[in-house]
């Protein structure tokens, strides 16, 4: 247990909070504002490993521990929630489960693509009656050959618009003959894989999420990651993972609109000062820090056990709902200590108060995290 | 009989701006020398040199060491250490000052490694004790904080000055002073840094974003035509225009011109403010601007109050009395 | 191949200035530090040079133990290792003392080095006095402030702008340049060039014995200058007023403030001479 960061962690920061600020602070709200997916910054930090963060060396990633990943998506969302967005979903739900189930042959033929950010990808489990009940996907995959025969329709997913590569989970029958899920490795290009137009979000709208179709789309077998009826579990351990990701991303909102209040509540002058010598103000900034610090520790505690290779389900899920409710909180804070201006989409906090709102939804709302949180606390054995 | 004190000031005078600051630490090098009973000495080298000596001389120098050679002819950091090192070992002056121009601030550090002594960099502020220990005003941390430097152990003391700070003495034509024209040394350095080529510089393209001097205007302009004329004042400063919002709005300027929480945020050492309220979203963008003149006809405008220099006036009126002024005034 | 070394330095981040009014010291070890902005030109300088005619850079500074951070810094920017030059007996060097335990790293850990690069000037003291004077120090050429460096053989051209002159100076190996902030753009860090530079790199750690720097010959590496305090630059402002009429105005308001304001824009500005 160390609470100070170290070195490296200093320097990740820093590297990640420059970037930002240097290339998507000048154009978070614009981007947000003409929902464009700003391909030349992505292009600038394929370069610099935003999109191999935990990939291993030997794949082309930066092999980064847990809490150095998470650092990263903060600092993203700290100025821009859609890209931090757009990199958790890549490496925390993506790219992970290729790190943890895919084979040899898989890892070679992706790993690199995806770690190099030359392919984007998806994680695309969600569909029209299957949100927060995963397991009622509709998809179907039916084997024929040495292919599967994907047809369906994905809804929500994130990089759905620019993804080069998406995990689609679809039913497959076993020999048993029951319905279980799967998960495909679909490329861009496969014939019957067809992109929806791009949803008009409340927030994050600078990141491309679409519906995806699949029309008799023919996977290969070998497109199969893990093992037929796999679905599940990839899905529960690839979605513990994401939660961190999502965890950090919150975070980053909430500091983000934490440090803009705390500007404005000391510029903006009303009864011949500044309001910030208001106690009201004083007490809403007051509450804005603490939680965020206290977010920030529950979500490098989750991350601290997920490398030590502990069981992290839980307090992922943790720091998942308690961040994602921090960073509502705070934002709407930041919004009201902004008076009329906060409601004006010339402020920053605005946007930060539409992105906010979604971290307690995806990647599992928080009424499902309370369930999970709840279901481990009362699995344990009493003594 | 004890060693006549002596303040040096070294003549950088390769242009106007140049000599501007070396005549500025002449009439500081006179203050000072007055305290602790010294003599005001300025150091000239270089070739056909007499303009220089007569000005330093009529601005406040009581003795001028002159080295006059057509080996002088352009500027050359390591002839001058050469040279410098010699007069100042033979001659042991308790203070030099040099002016903090790029060529003073690289060649003031060599010199000082050179006579193993100290040096403060970029001074704002000079002063003197009657003990003849002089303290150094610098800046540092951009600008936000000034820090005190002294030399106790070490002679000379040796400080570059920033240009700007200190204000020359009028010339005095009728002023005398001791001239020593002295022989070019012999065995000065082959300069090991060699000049291949050199010209004087067009001014350098900028962005609003890091101008040195923005021209901005708001509503009170009163209308496009009189907007325009401010891009005028800007180019005489060399600087750049900047708008608010409502300007932008009503087509006078180009969004890329807006100041404030919704355009840029501009750091210039010079402001100018015409006919601007002073709203916060506007002067949001104005975090660090050094020097505030504002021009509006409500002294009570909140631009008015933050500003370093207030013009109670009609903003286009003022400013086309002000480009006219200044076009009398600058010279090259 | 060529031996490049270049002098980078942690500064204090500047939102944070915690220093000491009784010493008039800052309390380093209390704020974050970071490289300081123009030792990563100097950097980039180096890795660009480095790129068009193979080299080796060593990063070198000298500070608190934490300033191996910036080492590693550079390091994951591309350089190939790092100097630390570490003692509490340099701490609160000046320039001068500076650039004497500067020189003599060099000429111990690179003997062989051809070129040295600095930043123009720090952003927390901002003497921009170290470059030059580690000139003098290892008695070699040096050029301030350049926005281009050209080699060829063992000759370099530097393209620069001072004092409103555009120059170009020629120098021979070895020799010092301060790269200028306009050119030169610094890259970013990648994170895999981070996990790399904490991942066995190469730093060596020196200190003022090692660089025969014994308390007997203090008097010739010590300080020559000293911070008798610090202190924040008032922030009131004059709020000086001009009224009347606009062209009286105008003439009083240059009158005040032309000298000023010539300075800041390098151009003459004066009234006409009285007769
Ligand atoms: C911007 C965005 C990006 C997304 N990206 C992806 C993606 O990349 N991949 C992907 O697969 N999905 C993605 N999603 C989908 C997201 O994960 C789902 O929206 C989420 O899981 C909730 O599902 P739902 O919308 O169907 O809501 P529902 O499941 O219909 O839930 C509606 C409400 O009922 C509550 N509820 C449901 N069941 C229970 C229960 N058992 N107990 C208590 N309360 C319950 C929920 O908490 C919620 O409040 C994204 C969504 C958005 C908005
Ligand atoms: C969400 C939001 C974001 C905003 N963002 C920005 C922003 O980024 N940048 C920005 O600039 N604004 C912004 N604004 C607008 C801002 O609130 C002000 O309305 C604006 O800055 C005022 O511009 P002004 O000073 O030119 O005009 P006014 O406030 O109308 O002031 C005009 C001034 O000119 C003076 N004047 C009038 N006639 C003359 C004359 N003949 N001679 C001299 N003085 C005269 C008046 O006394 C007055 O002080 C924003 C507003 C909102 C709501
Ligand atoms: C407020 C304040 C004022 C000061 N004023 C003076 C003064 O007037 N005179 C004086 O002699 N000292 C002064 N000092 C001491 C000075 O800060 C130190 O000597 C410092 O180590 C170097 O000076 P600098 O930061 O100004 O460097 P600069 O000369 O501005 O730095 C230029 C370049 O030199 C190199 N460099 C500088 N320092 C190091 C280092 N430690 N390690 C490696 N490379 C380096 C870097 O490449 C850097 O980019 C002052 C200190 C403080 C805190």
């Amino acid at each position: 247990m160390q609470f100070n960061p170290c070195m490296k962690h200093k320097l990740i920061r820093a590297s990640a909070r420059h970037f930002a600020e240097t290339e998507l602070a000048p154009i978070a709200a614009e981007i947000d504002q003409h929902r464009i997916f700003p391909r030349d910054v992505i292009a600038r930090m394929r370069q610099l490993n935003y999109f191999g963060l935990q990939v291993p060396a030997h794949y082309g990633g930066a092999a980064l521990d847990s809490i150095s990943a998470a650092i990263v998506v903060e600092e993203l969302s700290r100025v821009c929630a859609a890209i931090g967005l757009c990199v958790t979903v890549h490496n925390g739900v993506a790219v992970y489960p290729f790190l943890q189930f895919a084979d040899d042959r898989q890892k070679e033929k992706y790993l690199f693509r995806l770690a190099s950010g030359e392919d984007i990808g998806a994680f695309s489990l969600t569909e029209a009656n299957a949100g927060s009940d995963a397991g009622s996907v509709e998809t179907t995959a039916v084997r024929n050959g040495g292919s599967y025969i994907l047809n369906g329709t994905k809804i929500f997913v994130t990089n759905g618009g620019v993804c080069n590569i998406a995990l689609i989970f679809a039913l497959t029958s076993l020999p048993d003959a029951k319905l279980q899920s799967s998960v495909f490795i679909v490329e861009d290009g496969f014939e019957g894989f067809l992109r929806g137009e791009l949803e008009d979000l409340c927030g994050m709208r600078a990141n491309p999420v679409s519906s995806l179709f699949f029309e008799d789309c023919r996977v290969p077998e070998e497109n199969l990651l893990g093992k037929p009826g796999d679905g599940m579990k990839i899905g529960l351990s690839t979605l513990d993972n994401g939660r961190i990701g999502v965890a950090a991303q919150a975070l980053g909102i909430a500091q983000g609109a934490m440090e803009a209040s705390v500007k404005y509540a000391r510029e903006r002058q009303q009864f011949k000062k500044p309001i910030a010598s208001q106690q009201t103000i004083q007490n809403y900034i007051a509450d804005m820090a603490t939680e965020t610090m206290a977010a920030r520790l529950m979500l490098y505690r989750a991350c601290e056990l997920k490398d030590a290779g502990a069981p992290f389900g839980c307090e992922a899920s943790m720091a998942k709902l308690y961040c994602s409710s921090v960073a509502s909180k705070v934002t709407s804070l930041a919004v009201q200590i902004h008076g009329g201006y906060g409601y004006s989409k010339e402020y920053d906090v605005e946007r930060y108060f539409r992105d906010a709102k979604v971290t307690e939804i995806y990647e599992g709302t928080s009424e499902i995290q309370r369930m999970v949180i709840a279901r481990s606390i009362l699995s344990q054995p009493i003594l | 009989m004890t060693k006549q004190k002596s303040i040096w000031v070294f003549g950088d005078y390769r242009n106007y701006f140049q000599n501007r600051v070396t005549l500025q630490l002449l009439s500081k090098a006179v203050d000072l020398a007055g305290v602790i009973g010294a003599e005001v000495c300025a150091v000239v080298v270089g070739h056909n040199i007499e303009e220089w000596i007569m000005e330093y001389t009529a601005h406040g120098a009581d003795r001028i060491l002159s080295i006059d050679h057509p080996s002088l002819t352009s500027y050359s950091t390591e002839h001058y250490l050469a040279l410098m090192q010699q007069l100042v070992t033979q001659r042991d002056p308790d203070i030099i000052l040099i002016g903090a121009t790029d060529f003073g601030r690289e060649f003031a550090p060599r010199l000082a490694k050179r006579l193993q002594t100290g040096l403060s960099a970029d001074c704002v502020g000079l002063d003197i004790t009657p003990e003849g220990l002089l303290i150094q005003t610098a800046p540092s941390f951009g600008g936000n904080m000034l820090a005190e430097i002294v030399t106790e152990m070490h002679r000379p003391q040796m400080a570059t000055v920033r240009p700007g700070i200190f204000k020359e003495i009028p010339h005095d034509y009728e002023r005398t002073a001791i001239v020593e024209r002295l022989p070019l040394p012999s065995g000065l350095p082959v300069p090991r840094a060699r000049v291949i080529e050199y010209e004087r510089a067009v001014q350098r393209e900028h962005t609003i974003e890091n101008a040195t001097v923005i021209v901005c205007g708001g509503r009170g302009m009163g209308n496009k035509n009189n907007f325009k004329r401010l891009s005028e004042l800007a180019g005489l400063l060399g600087g750049d225009v900047g708008a608010t919002r409502p300007v932008v709005y009503a087509g006078w300027a180009g969004h890329n011109a807006l100041v404030g929480q919704a355009g840029k945020h501009i750091k210039p050492k010079i402001l100018f403010s015409f006919g601007i309220s002073g709203a916060i979203q506007h002067t949001a963008g104005l975090g660090e601007a050094n020097f505030i003149v504002a021009v509006n006809k409500n002294p009570q405008a909140t631009m008015m109050k933050m500003a370093d220099v207030a013009v109670t006036a009609d903003a286009g009126d003022f400013l086309n009395n002000l480009i006219r002024e200044l076009k009398k005034r600058i010279r090259d | 191949m060529f031996n490049i070394v270049v002098c980078i330095k942690q500064v204090p981040m500047v939102t944070e200035l915690p220093w000491d009014e009784k010493t008039g010291t800052l309390k380093r070890e209390a704020a974050a530090g970071m490289m300081n902005p123009a030792c990563k030109h100097a950097i980039e300088a180096a890795l660009q040079l480095r790129e068009l005619y193979g080299a080796s850079i060593t990063v070198m500074t000298m500070g608190p133990p934490s300033a191996e951070e910036v080492l590693r810094e550079a390091i994951a920017m591309g350089a190939n290792r790092g100097v630390l030059i570490c003692d509490r007996l340099l701490a609160g060097s000046d320039t001068y003392a500076t650039s004497f335990a500067l020189g003599r790293a060099v000429k111990k850990e690179i003997p062989d080095h051809d070129l040295i690069l600095c930043g123009a000037y720090t952003s927390d003291s901002e003497t921009a006095q170290v470059g030059p004077q580690l000139a003098e120090e290892l008695n070699i050429p040096a050029a301030a402030y350049a926005e281009h460096i050209d080699i060829s053989g063992r000759t370099m051209r530097v393209r620069r702008l001072v004092d409103n002159f555009r120059e170009t100076l020629e120098m021979d190996f070895p020799a010092l340049v301060t790269v200028s902030m306009e050119r030169y753009k610094p890259r970013y860090v990648s994170f895999a060039g981070l996990s790399r530079s904490f991942d066995g790199a190469d730093i060596r750690e020196l200190n003022a014995q090692d660089l025969g720097m014994m308390s007997a010959d203090l008097d010739a590496c010590g300080s020559r200058t000293r911070v008798r305090r610090v202190f924040i630059r008032k922030t009131a402002k004059e709020n000086v007023r001009i009224t009347g009429a606009a062209a009286v105005a105008a003439a009083e308001f240059l009158d005040r403030y032309q000298r000023s304001i010539s300075a800041v824009i390098g151009r003459a500005i004066e009234a006409k001479k009285q007769i």
